[in-house]
């Protein structure tokens, strides 16, 4: 879990990943981030995300984005 | 025009304008949160509307009041022509393309009079898009010959404005290596390229603006043992090191030393500080077939058995020059990190294990960049070395001005033109020790102000029996009514210690007397390291006065001839 909040952290320093319910909702990340964040998590952890699982809700909080590695096989 | 920061420049934040046919906010984030220098705060102006934003200097995006704009286009996006010829449209002719190119540059020539300055990323096309290869380079029909005309159309409609620098999109496309589009996010939020891709981006810019800002090293420090040869000369043997052919790694070490010698050409210096006796690697650098470099490349050297970190600081002074100015380049692992850990200002990056790596590495780094390479950059080398000769008469001379006059310095005023321009602005924002007002201000921002009624800038070349330094003096006056103020006052510190700067003030306070001016001011600006240039204002001014110039202080030293030209 560290990784992540690490990875978005680089993203967007400052801000506190480890509480939010909804980084979008909440402001702490925006849409446009999001290609940013695709790009680490692909990166470090050797996955790739399709064009369809590229939305909002895969990556609203820690648990989805643990949620979306897992079913890529990943475990975080 | 926004172009002049305090003598802060280093640390001051620029704001940057990014106007594009996609989404750009990826690039524009990882501009803002890189700690590579300058520091920039971006805004990103709607998507999609990058004539509007040209064309009208009244339109919202322009409040934002920046000192760059950034225009990145993707030619099949905003080149209609373009995007019909990628889709085998065929009703769309190079002609109609060429067009539509020129439309676009004439747009971006307008804009550039808003901003200090302007980049175009050059024109790219998808890595993915193969068209038909066998008719891709066919004149007047393919679209990899059509993008290399209008790029070219591009280069040479901005050729005459210094103030817009063309990015070279398509290194950066090369050098990734891997794919510069990512289909997906294009088609989630018309991000057209891939987050390596912006991170390539954003390096390259970061490191253009450094250049432009004067901010590039001048020196390369360099290890000699498995750095500039395979092996240990002392140990080997001067004949047994790797270095040329017929081996393949003496071969490696050629082609690296032929790659610092190129950028030895374009007025990078170098140096060496290796632990070895000095005699005996002199002689290897002078008397080995296959060195590419030999001991007139280099400026300075400490060759000894003392600590390195002692050693660069040894060199920064001979050579005075900055230690964050410096780039050190050895093998050892050891050596690197004590001299990291001691100088941190000076960029000691790690080099390849390879030695066939050596020559890719040194070609890729992005700290030597600079905006322009003039007769300046390709005589520093043999100027130094003229700096040499000097010191050693000096050595032979009873006292300083018997010195002096034996070198017969000879100093050249003339009014600033066009053609002194790039290396006068180079001379305002590069200088640090002897600046009064550590003014820092691009090219045409100088010129303009330099034009408006009451100002005027000097400049002054500076030569010696021994070579010509070239231009290292720079003097700037506002007039108002009977007060002139001078406003810049630049001396290159490799003419000080010379009395030179008597020659300029002499010069200068005679121009404003002739301008009609009674009352000459010259108010310094306290920085970091311009005491060289307060002091000797101070030693100007009339008692008690700390901006007010006394006359009979002034005077162009006898042992100095100062003429005037143009």
């Amino acid at each position: 879990m560290d990784d992540l909040i690490a990875i978005l952290n680089e993203i967007r320093p400052g801000q506190d990943f480890s509480k939010a319910d909804d980084f979008f909702a909440q402001g702490v990340l925006d849409s446009l981030d999001l290609t940013a964040l695709v790009a680490a998590l692909e990166s470090r952890y050797g996955v790739f995300m399709g064009v369809d699982e590229i939305v909002g809700d895969n990556f609203r909080n820690l648990a989805a984005i643990k949620a979306i590695l897992a079913r890529h096989g990943v475990t975080v | 025009m926004t172009a002049m920061s305090d003598h802060t420049s280093k640390t001051a934040e620029r704001r940057m304008l990014l106007v594009g046919d996609t989404t750009l906010d990826p690039v524009a984030r990882l501009l803002e949160r890189s700690s590579d220098a300058p520091k920039l705060q971006c805004s990103v102006a709607p998507y999609g509307q990058i004539y509007q934003v040209l064309l009208d200097s009244g339109n919202p995006a322009w409040a934002f009041k920046p000192d760059y704009l950034m225009v990145w286009t993707a030619p099949h996006l905003t080149l209609p022509s373009v995007g019909k010829l990628m889709h085998f449209d065929f009703e769309a002719t190079h002609d109609a393309a060429l067009r539509e190119a020129e439309q676009f540059t004439d747009a971006v020539l307008q804009a550039a009079r808003r901003a200090s300055l302007v980049l175009v990323p050059t024109w790219i096309l998808p890595s993915h898009e193969r068209w038909v290869q066998t008719l891709a380079w066919r004149h007047g029909v393919g679209l990899t010959n059509l993008l290399a005309r209008i790029n070219l159309l591009v280069a040479e409609k901005f050729a005459g404005q210094s103030n817009i620098v063309l990015l070279d999109a398509g290194y950066w496309q090369t050098s990734l290596g891997r794919p510069a589009q990512d289909p997906r996010m294009y088609a989630v939020a018309k991000i057209l390229y891939s987050q390596a891709f912006f991170e390539k981006a954003a390096t390259e810019i970061k490191a253009v603006l450094r250049g432009s800002m004067g901010q590039g090293k001048k020196v390369i420090v360099c290890d000699l043992d498995n750095t500039l040869w395979g092996g240990v000369a002392a140990d080997d043997g001067p004949h047994a090191i790797k270095l040329g052919a017929p081996d393949a790694v003496g071969e490696c070490f050629q082609t690296f030393q032929t790659a610092l010698k190129g950028l030895r050409s374009r007025g990078i210096l170098l140096a060496i500080c290796s632990k070895n006796d000095e005699k005996f690697a002199l002689s290897v650098i002078e008397e080995h077939p296959a060195m590419v470099l030999r001991k007139s490349d280099f400026v300075a050297w400490r060759i000894n058995w003392r600590d390195k970190a002692e050693n660069l600081l040894g060199l920064a002074e001979e050579l005075n020059l900055g230690l964050d100015s410096f780039v050190f380049l050895d093998d050892s692992p050891e050596e690197r990190e004590q001299v990291r850990q001691i100088l941190p200002q000076v960029y000691t990056p790690n080099l390849p294990t390879s030695p066939s790596d050596l020559a890719p590495f040194v070609s890729s780094l992005t700290c030597f960049e600079t905006p322009s390479i003039g007769r300046e950059d390709l005589e520093r080398t043999s100027m130094y070395q003229a700096e040499r000769d000097r010191k050693e008469t000096l050595e032979l001379s009873s006292n300083i001005d018997d010195w002096l006059r034996s070198l017969r310095i000879e100093v050249r005023a003339a009014p600033l033109c066009r053609e002194s321009l790039s290396r006068a602005a180079q001379l305002l924002n590069k200088t640090n020790q002897f600046n009064l007002s550590l003014r820092r201000m691009d090219e045409n921002s100088f010129w303009d102000w330099a034009a408006q009624p009451g100002n005027a800038a000097y400049v002054f070349h500076v030569s010696d029996r021994f070579g010509d330094f070239g231009l290292t003096g720079l003097a700037s006056l506002s007039l108002l009514g009977a007060e002139a103020r001078i406003v810049d006052f630049v001396m290159s510190c490799r003419v000080m210690g010379k009395k030179v700067e008597e020659a300029l003030l002499d010069y200068t306070v005679a121009q404003a007397q002739a301008g009609g001016a009674n009352r000459i001011t010259a108010p310094p600006v306290e920085g970091p390291r311009n005491a060289p240039a307060r002091d000797f204002f101070a030693s100007k001014f009339a008692s008690g006065d700390l901006a007010t110039i006394d006359p009979t202080r002034v005077a162009a030293p006898s042992l100095i001839n100062l003429k005037e030209e143009g």
